[in-house]
């Protein structure tokens, strides 16, 4: 047996021309545990097979069983672990995803007044999932899709893009200067760089690692439905006598916040000019040089590697709001976008400003924006061919 | 770059697939040389120029020793150089403020005005210097042989795993090391795996866990009362602990990993039965390079108890300096040298030794010790004052000290005691290992952020 207190006295091999060194027996460590190689070995492949089987596990254990109006919870927006959990079982459930940010997922509007819901209500059953992320622009979506979407290859996709996120240098991520941004952990780590995204090189590599082991993005899943999104450490410090394992028991993430309880009471239907927000001149970023266009096309190209059949919708963005110039070059950069999917034959739609009193703010629809969005979407020609003509054509098989 | 970030991972493979292939032949050693200027460069690469000039600056010193006749001035010269770095880089503020303060209190309205902001101390420096100091004194002394080639010599001074908090290795163990080939058999790479995971578990999942508690009523001492400062304080004696030995452990693992067997740094500190064998077993290669190059060179014992006394205190006293440009860590040193010398005698007397149960002993030691890094831990003589006052002044109040922490550390506190008893037996039980690790992979990996605080030892 391996002695454990000390490391065995032996010789190492001399280069030419020193006589023999006898290397000094050296105790092991203080508090240390060491392991033979063998032990290591098993050690290794214990801690491998339980980095595979613990999430697995965990999705017997913690009940999910989204409705159909499901969309991820705010607070847990960046829960990407819970967001694949819920792409894996929307994929059994549904055939048509709609993917985008705050306006896919309804930021001023309950989960029964999304765009998403009322497609379903047009077409009579439930065909379209939310898979809206709040807060997440155009250069984190690619993240997403890339790296947490897997499950929905195949499948329709309805691809959202906000103009929002070109209306500034800084919307569009292009600042030198540091700044805080949503959904850092999804967005290019080192290459291509993100200008404002300053994190240590320690930091991106954990943050690649997180994407592509289960494991961590499933502590990480642990730390926000059970910890406050903080590490146990830091929970049990402001909940000193509580059980930590407690914390993590099964029933407090249980229901995964799954219940719908918001209403249209929740969310005050008040338009952008009810709630004094005035017009504004955006100082817009050229579409050859933003970064969220770049990494909208690459969403776009990763889903088409997929197999997946995309159609992208751009806005519906608020015109009303725009003053100056800022109508003019957004109608270019709408152009110029247009252009782009065409030649790439990308079906799309560029919906029309809706009416002033169905958006909430510069880019947020209403719920009777929504329903008119929805309908408008419903008579255009492509959306009709690639999308609604395959739910029929499924319906009837 | 620090062991327990992710970036060192990907630095550590590179540098080692290619140790591997090199290990046999004469590129070894610079390979080993560049992975340590990557690894140090990594915090600022101004650092470079420091570590360069100390390493040539000393190799010429000693070369000059074995052509000359002058050994002693090259000596003195080689030491001088090592200590004025030290001093300049690391306590140059602190003694400036310190005599403007005094330059004031005698009504002079000269001040010495110095730039430090601008200035960084440069990590590890104090590891480096003290590294390179040994090998000058053991050459000197004609305990080594001088190391001819230059870029041996520099991968001793800064041989990567040790570079930022030691432990400070002898040249007489390291440098026959990096002159061979080390021998790498699979229990090496068991035993630097083992070393590491222990040593980050240490670090990440115990010691920056505390951190937490320490740091915030070590931060704001007099919102809080006896409890909370009590337990902070014992708090912070496992943080240092776990934080040091831990990184000890990773850089034990990694120099292991590479078939270097490196110096045991810490030995159960808190089962001491006295100052002195805490000392013993605490840093162990920064109080044997005292012992070595300060005590003993000072007389040691060898001059009467004044002298022997005198030459224990100052040790302490200088050993509290080298761990921080503050007065706080001269009041802890102190402490200690005073503890060291009110003791001496008792804990050589038969009735010490073998009437007072082991156990009391152990947390008599464990409080004097956890009393002394009250001033090595407040900000400032006044935090530390006030905390010591509010201990026993302040009455009672719930502390909030989280029940995690307290598993934690009795965790560890019982691992310790059974270590050191018939229940070792039970300890070495492979199934008991192989669990351990796997409980603390899983711990780190579920529990800890991508990133931790940085080691208290990196300052000194």
């Amino acid at each position: 047996m391996t002695n454990k207190n000390t490391l065995s006295t032996e010789t190492s091999t001399n280069s030419p021309g020193h006589a023999p060194v006898v290397l000094p027996d050296v105790p092991f460590s203080s508090n240390g545990i060491r392991l033979s190689p063998r032990e290591a070995i098993f050690a290794a492949i214990i801690i491998a097979v339980l980095f595979v089987l613990i999430p697995k596990g965990w999705c017997l254990l913690e009940k999910f069983d989204p409705p159909a109006d499901y969309r991820v919870p705010y607070d847990l927006s960046s829960d990407y672990w819970l967001y694949e959990r819920y792409c894996r079982l929307a994929a059994d459930r549904y055939e048509t995803f709609v993917i985008g940010d705050s306006v896919v997922w309804g930021h001023y509007v309950p989960p029964d007044n999304t765009l998403s819901r009322h497609l379903n209500r047009i077409v009579g059953s439930n065909e379209f999932a939310n898979l809206g992320v709040d807060g997440i622009h155009p250069v984190a979506l690619a993240g997403l899709i890339k790296y947490y979407s897997r499950s929905i290859s195949g499948k329709n996709v309805i691809l959202c893009f906000n103009p929002l996120w070109m209306t500034s240098r800084k919307h569009d991520l292009q600042t030198e200067k540091e700044f805080h941004f949503n959904h850092p952990r999804l967005v290019s780590q080192f290459i291509p760089k993100i200008p404002c995204y300053k994190d240590s090189s320690s930091q991106k590599i954990g943050i690649i690692l997180e994407r592509n082991l289960t494991f961590l993005s499933w502590a990480s899943h642990l730390q926000q439905t059970s910890y406050d999104s903080l590490p146990p450490s830091l929970w049990s410090l402001e909940h000193p006598y509580d059980n930590i394992f407690q914390g993590a028991g099964i029933e407090t993430s249980a229901d995964l916040k799954t219940t719908v309880s918001q209403s249209d009471t929740d969310f005050p239907q008040t338009s952008w000019q009810d709630r004094g927000l005035g017009r504004q001149d955006f100082p817009w970023v050229e579409l050859e040089s933003s970064l969220q266009w770049r990494f909208f096309r690459e969403a776009v190209e990763t889903l088409q590697k997929r197999k997946n059949r995309v159609f992208i919708i751009v806005g519906p963005f608020n015109e009303h709001m725009m003053k100056g110039d800022s109508v003019q070059v957004y109608e270019e950069i709408k152009k110029g976008i247009g252009t782009w999917l065409k030649n790439n034959s990308i079906p799309h739609y560029l919906p029309p400003s809706l009416p002033s009193k169905n958006y909430a703010d510069a880019s947020h629809p209403l719920s009777k924006g929504y329903a008119l969005l929805a309908e408008q979407l419903c008579r255009d020609e492509s959306f009709g061919r690639i999308i609604l003509h395959r739910i029929i054509e499924r319906k009837n098989r | 770059m620090m062991f327990q970030n992710w970036i060192f991972l990907p630095f550590f493979l590179i540098a080692y697939v290619v140790y591997l292939t090199v290990k046999r032949t004469r590129l070894k050693n610079l390979w080993i040389l560049i992975a340590s200027y990557v690894f140090y460069g990594w915090w600022n690469p101004l650092f470079l120029l420091l570590i360069g000039y100390a390493t040539v600056f000393d190799y010429i010193m000693v070369a000059l020793m074995e052509a000359g006749r002058r050994k002693k001035l090259w000596l003195t010269l080689a030491v001088v150089n090592n200590l004025a770095l030290l001093s300049f880089f690391k306590y140059g503020y602190f003694v400036t403020e310190n005599i403007n303060l005094l330059l004031e209190k005698i009504g002079s309205s000269y001040a010495i005005e110095i730039e430090m902001s601008g200035i960084l101390l440069p990590v590890g420096i104090s590891f480096y210097v003290f590294k390179s100091i040994g090998y000058i004194v053991d050459y000197y002394r004609g305990n080594v042989e001088r190391e001819k080639s230059f870029v041996r010599h520099a991968v001793f001074v800064s041989f990567f795993p040790l570079l930022l908090a030691g432990p400070i290795e002898r040249a007489g163990n390291l440098l026959p090391q990096i002159r061979n080939t080390p021998r790498l058999t699979p229990q090496d790479i068991a035993d630097g795996f083992s070393l590491f995971i222990v040593g980050l578990f240490k670090k990440v999942a115990l010691a920056d866990c505390l951190a937490v508690y320490v740091d915030k009523v070590y931060s704001i001492p007099d919102e809080y009362n006896a409890p909370a400062l009590l337990l902070a304080t014992f708090a912070f004696t496992w943080q240092i602990y776990f934080d040091f030995s831990g990184y000890s452990d990773m850089a034990r693992g990694v120099a292991r990993l590479m078939g270097f067997r490196i110096m045991l740094n810490f030995n159960h500190p808190y089962l001491a039965v006295s100052i002195g064998d805490f000392w013993h077993r605490w840093h162990i290669s920064l109080s044997t390079w005292f012992r070595d190059y300060l005590y003993i060179p000072l007389g040691g014992n060898r001059k009467g108890s004044f002298n022997t006394y005198r030459n224990l205190f100052l040790t302490f006293v200088i050993s509290g300096l080298w761990h921080g440009a503050a007065w706080t860590f001269v009041i802890w040193g102190a402490l200690h040298g005073l503890g060291m010398v009110l003791t001496r005698s008792i804990e050589r007397s038969t009735i010490y030794k073998e009437k007072i149960p082991k156990l009391i002993k152990q947390i008599l030691i464990f409080i004097f010790v956890s009393f002394a890094w009250i001033f090595f831990r407040a900000s400032s003589w006044d935090d530390a004052c006030l905390i010591i006052t509010r201990m026993f002044s302040s009455g009672l109040a719930d502390p909030m000290f989280p029940l995690l922490f307290v598993f934690l550390i009795m965790s560890v506190w019982l691992y310790q005691f059974a270590y050191e008893s018939p229940a070792q037996r039970f300890l070495n039980l492979a199934p008991v290992r192989v669990g351990a690790v796997i409980i603390m992979i899983l711990y780190l990996a579920v529990c800890t952020g991508s990133t931790g605080q940085a080691f208290i030892y990196n300052q000194f």
